[in-house]
């Protein structure tokens, strides 16, 4: 439709800009383009068009949507029709919160131990991540020394370094640590929160650090011309500004630890010290097949969290997430 | 104004200048602030790193008595009859996983930061791709293994059932495709939030100066949106090559490995290695080679991108 | 080359109202500017003519063809963006090429188009540079060759000025109006500049919050603005503008009481609006347009000096009205050799014939009857 745009012949001597180009001739062109035929079926190809995404997203984000569905029909229900279509009520895949689970002779432990010790390790690594990383991202934001440089790279460095390739060491780490000192850091929450806190430190220090950064230094100045002294400084004026972060760190660092199973699953042998990650794990493995419904349940018991994190930090996650994402997940 | 305050609060900090107090501040506050970070980054990085490097040459097993053994843990690897059956099995994961992370999170971000004009649509979506990298992974795993189940109670087999056709097993027949689909669902949401970033941050004016240029909305794509999503893209590759090369969680969850090995990845290998057999030693030996090359491409990374580029990249 | 006409165009933002029922006719080869302040609507307009912006009401025609629903690659525009938007990842002969190259024009082809207009910008010699390494004015003329190089029907410069320096602006504004006489192109001209929008265009149109006010030549707009918001707008320094109450007979009485004898034809045509006894207009008087006199003078207005403050060629006077120097304030213009000093009673004598009157609602009072358009959209297309 603009072939003839290039049939054109503009002025074969184009007249400078120069000041002798006062009383150049016009150089109008002869051609002039219609935009009748441009109109026809316009509207309907621009909104056929710009619905186009729209359904290409919802197809490919249906996989999703039917799996987490199915979770919770498949929790309430006795039977399922395409797996997800809840076919009879019921609330019996939900006795485990009750009543010990027994599959053939074995007794799984009470959902409530596992749950306190859930929160146990989650708790313990969100209030060691947070203290660590907050005195380090002060540190490294607002003192110059030698080596700060360095130690912000080896942060980036750590961060993108897979740790659980370093799982056999570790093991060996923690074993000779509990030679030495006589505690049990092998099969013991805390040995493991330690782990984990470590494996997470290099990214949250990293944000908060951020966060130490976005504040002038103008602003804990006038602190202090205020009448402020370092400690009233550092907690009027400092750390309202920093809650966000420290609020975003402790949520990824709480969702991580709550999540958490490879590290566990190797580190822990007993089923005193089960999280329901092990304990969905075990799970898993026994009721085989047949018994989804009390799997699903569990699994939903389990996600409550994630579900309240996600459904009320929408926006704050999306701004923070980035750098939150770790490894191969 | 910046200079006046200064001033002043330097002259109102003067009377702090005694001899007690200089002493006070010669002291490194910033060492002792960065201490509890450093130790366990020592503890559980550094120190691990070196020890498996030495029980690499070993001969650790269950027994737990250091046996030194010199090369004798990498001659046994190289006999090996399955490494390169876990060697191929790595490179098929890493690379097919590795595109969709990248390809798919890039058509995730474009479609939901430039092609969709509603917001909070975009938005509604990004999140619906992050529940699976929020889920705990048994939990997500869960959700493959009922998909795959090879009754007629697995997702994809009720499907074959509509469609009149006997129920498959997925898992075991298909092993490779599942964790990677499984990685790959998980690992786009990465790229996606990284692309959708840099996709927001170009200025709307370039956007708009192309389409008036005669762009249609792929034109935009092909020749404004990409050329500046260069960084960001090589960032997402060398960043997710590093964690595919050592993820196994999901593997371990959904697959176990099998059947017969035939979904089982370097790391997971080592796991089993050591975990599993108990051959500490041996385990060692084969995540060196892993260790090895995450050390490099980490290095490389900040080579490739310079650490003000990084930092941008990983706001 | 097309032209343009604008129905009842109008865009809202939520509940902001960025463009308000807006009619404008831009005839072929034209050169319009949109005048008017920050945030009044000018880009939102110009955008919607290039078709990046959907309107909410109304519809655009490019030469009497509704456009409303072709996709901005196809109106054939050409658009300078404020920020120029030069694509940093191509070098200035990729960027001015781009055009071109999506309309897959031959390769012998672009490369003979691309140099022409850059030669026309006189950047013939950056074309192997990055948008990057070049200074505000040189990315200007390259944004400006972008827009040309594909010979567009209509040519949209979105304040191209504002990021140059003030010698450079004066210079590129002779050019561009050079270039647009030369080529023909129907243009349309976005600034908050007056001085630009006034020797550049043939026209202006003066917009404030999404209201068109007036369109005409930039010589009817300095000499008869059609409300109180084009006479403050137009004009540096601004027009004079203080409260009058109306006396039957042609006279006004200005604040402190002293009355103004209307000239004949303006008295006429007062009269001829009914207005009421003692009814309160404003008068507006340009700064240029008040002679100052040492002595009393039967037709002059007592004032007194409390500031003066030379503006190179001119001294600007300020003044109070009144005897005792406390009534309204006064700008009048003035040649430097004279001397003028605080406190100084001297008498105005206003020009009779360059007076403005507005009435109550803000309108003009000094147009005909018959042309007394509706101030919002005087179309005199
Ligand atoms: N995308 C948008 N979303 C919401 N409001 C907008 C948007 N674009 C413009 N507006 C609002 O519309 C009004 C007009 O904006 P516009 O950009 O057209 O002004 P302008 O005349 O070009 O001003 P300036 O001289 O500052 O460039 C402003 O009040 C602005 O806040
Ligand atoms: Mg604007």
């Amino acid at each position: 439709m603009r072939a003839s745009s290039s049939n054109s012949t503009p002025n074969p001597n184009p007249t400078p800009v120069g000041a002798a180009a006062v009383e150049a001739p016009p150089r109008r062109r002869k051609r002039k383009r219609e935009y009748a035929h441009l109109t026809r079926f316009a509207r309907t190809k621009a909104r056929l068009y710009a619905a186009l995404p729209y359904v290409l997203l919802a197809i490919v984000s249906l996989p999703i949507v039917v799996m987490y569905s199915w979770l919770l029909m498949n929790s309430f229900s006795k039977k399922t029709l395409f797996g997800f279509i809840p076919q009879e009520l019921t609330l019996n895949n939900w006795r485990f919160l009750w009543e010990p689970l027994r599959i053939g002779t074995s007794v799984h432990p009470s959902i409530w131990t596992v749950t306190g010790n859930t929160l146990l390790f989650a708790g313990g690594v969100t209030v060691l991540i947070v203290l660590i990383s907050t005195l380090a991202g002060f540190a490294l934001s607002r003192f110059d020394f030698r080596g700060r440089q360095s130690i912000m790279q080896l942060t980036i460095l750590l961060h993108a370094f897979p740790g659980v390739t370093l799982m056999i060491a570790i093991f060996f780490v923690l074993l000779y640590l509990m030679k030495f000192t006589g505690l049990p850091f092998l099969n013991s929450l805390w040995g493991v929160v330690l782990v984990k806190a470590a494996l997470e430190i290099p990214w949250s220090a990293w944000i908060i650090k951020g966060f130490f950064d976005a504040i002038p230094w103008e602003v804990e100045w006038s602190a202090y011309v205020d009448g402020c002294n370092r400690f009233q400084a550092w907690y009027k004026v400092i750390l309202p500004q920093i809650r966000p972060g420290i609020a975003a760190i402790a949520i990824f660092s709480f969702l991580a630890g709550w999540g958490e199973f490879i590290f566990l699953y190797t580190f822990i042998f007993s089923e005193a010290f089960y999280t329901l990650s092990l304990y969905l794990n075990s799970i898993i493995g026994e009721f085989q097949v047949v018994e989804y419904g009390v799997v699903a349940a569990v699994a939903l018991f389990y996600m409550i969290p994630v579900i309240v994190f996600f459904i009320f930090t929408q926006k704050g996650l999306m701004q923070v997430t980035v750098g939150g994402l770790k490894g191969g997940r | 104004m910046r200079a006046a305050v200064e001033q002043r609060a330097r002259a109102y900090r003067a009377p702090l200048n005694t001899p007690r107090t200089r002493l006070l501040r010669r002291f490194p506050t910033h060492w002792l602030f960065l201490l509890p970070m450093l130790l366990l980054v020592v503890v559980f990085f550094f120190v691990p790193v070196i020890l498996n490097l030495i029980l690499a040459f070993t001969d650790m097993t269950l027994s737990l008595r250091w046996e030194f053994v010199g090369l004798k843990n990498y001659v046994k690897f190289l006999q090996d009859p399955l490494i390169p059956q876990i060697a191929k099995n790595t490179l098929v994961y890493v690379s097919a996983t590795l595109s969709i992370n990248v390809i798919f999170g890039l058509f995730l971000a474009l479609l939901t930061t430039y092609f969709v004009k509603r917001e909070n649509v975009g938005l509604a979506f990004r999140s619906l791709w992050l529940l699976p990298r929020m889920t705990p992974p048994v939990v997500y795993a869960l959700l493959w293994i009922w998909m795959t189940d090879p009754t007629e109670y697995g997702l994809l087999n009720m499907m074959l059932q509509a469609f009149g056709l006997p129920p498959l097993s997925w898992r075991t027949e298909y092993p490779m495709a599942t964790i990677i689909l499984v990685n790959g669902m998980v690992g786009a949401s990465f790229g996606m939030i990284i692309f959708s970033a840099a996709i927001k941050s170009i200025p709307v004016d370039y956007i708009r100066a192309a389409k008036v240029d005669g762009a249609s909305d792929l034109g935009v794509v092909r020749w404004v949106i990409l050329p500046l999503l260069k960084w960001p893209l090589m960032f997402v590759t060398t960043w997710q090559t590093l964690s595919l090369l050592a993820s196994y969680e999901y593997i371990l969850l959904v697959t176990q490995g099998g059947p017969n090995h035939r979904s089982e990845v370097w790391s997971l290998y080592a796991y089993y290695k050591a975990f599993a057999s108990g051959q500490y030693g041996y385990g060692a030996a084969i995540a060196m080679v892993l260790v090895a090359v995450a050390v490099i491409i980490a290095l490389l990374m900040l080579r490739i991108f310079g650490f003000r580029r990084l930092m941008e990249l990983m706001r | 080359m097309a032209s343009i006409r604008l129905e009842h165009l109008t865009k809202r933002f939520g509940n902001v109202v960025a463009v308000d029922d807006l009619n404008l006719e831009i005839a072929d080869g034209e050169f319009v500017a949109l005048l008017g302040p920050s945030g009044c609507g000018k880009t939102t307009t110009l955008l919607m003519i290039a078709g990046i912006y959907e309107p909410t009401e109304g519809k655009i025609y490019f030469d009497d063809v509704c456009v409303n629903d072709v996709a901005p690659k196809d109106r054939y525009v050409g658009l300078v963006f404020q920020s120029y938007a030069l694509y940093p990842h191509m070098s200035v002969f990729d960027n001015i090429a781009f055009p071109l190259r999506l309309n897959k024009t031959p390769r012998a082809e672009i490369e003979r188009r691309v140099r022409e207009v850059a030669k026309l910008a006189q950047i013939e010699n950056l074309l192997d540079r990055r948008p990057a390494q070049l200074s505000g004015g040189q990315q200007q003329r390259v944004a400006l060759c972008r827009a040309l190089v594909k010979e567009p029907e209509v040519l949209l410069l979105d304040e191209p000025l504002s990021n140059l320096d003030a010698r450079l602006r004066i210079e590129t504004r002779a050019e561009i109006k050079r270039l647009q006489k030369e080529l023909g192109i129907t243009t349309i001209l976005v600034t908050h500049d007056q001085i630009e929008a006034l020797s550049m265009a043939d026209r202006v149109a003066v917009m404030h919050q999404g209201v068109l006010q007036q369109y005409t030549t930039p010589e009817e707009l300095y000499n008869r603005p059609a409300n109180l918001f084009v006479a403050s707008f137009i004009g540096d320094p601004p027009m004079n503008l203080f409260e009058v109450r109306y006396r039957r007979g042609g006279e006004l009485e200005l604040p402190g009481g002293r009355a103004l004898r209307l000239p004949e034809p303006l008295a006429r045509r007062l009269e001829a609006r009914r207005l009421e006894e003692g009814a309160t207009l404003t008068l507006g008087l340009r700064p240029e347009d008040v002679e100052l006199s040492e002595t009393e003078t039967p037709e002059g207005f007592p004032a007194e000096v409390y500031l003066a403050e030379t503006l190179g060629g001119d001294l600007l006077v300020h003044f109070r009205l009144g005897d005792g120097g406390d009534g309204p304030r006064l700008r009048a213009l003035t040649d430097p050799e004279r001397r003028v000093t605080m406190g100084q009673r001297l008498w105005l004598v206003p020009d009779p014939n360059k007076l403005h009157l507005f009435g109550p609602d803000g309108r003009s009072l000094l147009a005909e009857a018959e042309e007394e358009a509706p101030v919002p959209h005087p179309q005199r297309a």
